[in-house]
């Protein structure tokens, strides 16, 4: 698969597509931290761009991708982009390394998937994603036991130990979280599996949710941390893009 | 928002307010709009170009437990 480079030598990154497009376009950097951010109207809808290098995009994003300094800094400038982007109108956020050759190339992917496109929209209209997270809290270190001779020690520590036990989680305690997270989110998502390897992650999940409804998350967290406060500890991100409430080409929507 | 109320910890969605690069991660790589399938293409004629980020996202994801586990081990 021999990739020809583009004649100027640059390629299109896409971060994400938007319904409207707003006055001034914020003066926004973008994931090589040199070329500004533009908008291009494809099909009636706004594809938010930067004209960044094909050598370090395309010819060698995958080994990039492997170099995990550069993949972080690359990431999280193009989550700063589209968190900005977001701050003025809904977007749906595109995914990492999405990058096209030309205009006409872009629009012609985005004019497949317009119809969508467009569901999607609705689907996020004035909501926000929320990451939750619940971790499993690890007893503070117990101090040692004075014993006289190495058996009376170990009796001693024996002794202590069914008290370090953390109470595991109950599957009945986290139904009724997500039943009580689910009456407050539009829909919800399985969270990322970069996240899984977390130590002490017992449950996550994302959320999304009406902004007229974050109090009420809030104060849904805030009960069950409340109810858990020595056993377990509620972890909660956002407001995120709606990362994960973008349908795939085939996917079959399901919300309440 | 990034603050700590009743042990629920919020934390906003910029690295500045705490965010990890975990979550960072775990929502560029993994969801968000898809135009075509995880190939990488790169003929000509085909202008698209996207990755196979199943691969990339088993690497980061054993990378991170490399150091995880370099960080637990005892006397490191």
């Amino acid at each position: 698969m021999a990739a020809q480079l583009t004649s100027d030598g640059r390629v299109l990154y896409l971060y994400g597509i938007t319904e409207s497009r707003f006055g001034d376009i914020p003066e926004l950097i973008g994931v090589d931290r040199f070329a500004p951010i533009e908008a291009v109207d494809c099909e009636g809808v706004f594809c938010w761009i930067s004209r960044v290098s094909a050598l370090d995009f395309e010819k060698n994003l995958a080994s990039n991708m492997e170099n995990l300094d550069w993949l972080a800094e690359t990431s999280v400038a193009h989550q700063r982009v589209i968190s900005a982007i977001s701050r003025l109108t809904d977007i749906l956020p595109t995914r990492f390394g999405t990058v096209f050759r030309t205009e006409q190339s872009l629009c012609k992917h985005v004019a497949k998937r317009v119809r969508g496109l467009k569901k999607d929209f609705e689907r996020i209209k004035g909501a926000d994603e929320w990451g939750v997270k619940v971790f499993t809290v690890q007893p503070a270190a117990l101090p040692m036991p004075s014993a006289r001779t190495g058996k009376d020690y170990l009796k001693a520590k024996a002794a202590l130990l069914p008290s370090r036990k953390p109470k595991s989680i109950q599957r009945e305690d986290i139904i009724k979280f997500e039943q009580a997270l689910a009456g407050v989110a539009t829909e919800t998502a399985p969270a990322g599996n970069v996240s899984r390897g977390q130590r002490g992650l017992s449950f996550q999940t994302s959320l999304l949710v009406k902004r007229t409804k974050r109090k009420k998350l809030e104060s849904v967290l805030e009960k069950f941390a409340r109810e858990w406060t020595r056993e377990r500890r509620i972890e909660c991100t956002g407001p995120w893009p709606p990362y994960s409430f973008v349908s795939r080409p085939d996917d079959k929507v399901t919300s309440k | 928002m990034s603050a700590t109320t009743n042990a629920v910890v919020f934390t906003g969605d910029d690295p500045s307010d705490g965010m990890t690069l975990l979550d960072i991660l775990d929502h560029v790589l993994n969801q968000g709009v898809v135009l075509r399938g995880n190939v990488i293409i790169s003929l000509a004629g085909v202008d698209l170009v996207y990755l196979g980020l199943d691969v990339i996202l088993t690497s980061v994801e054993t990378a991170l437990r490399h150091v995880n586990a370099t960080a637990l081990s005892p006397g490191k």
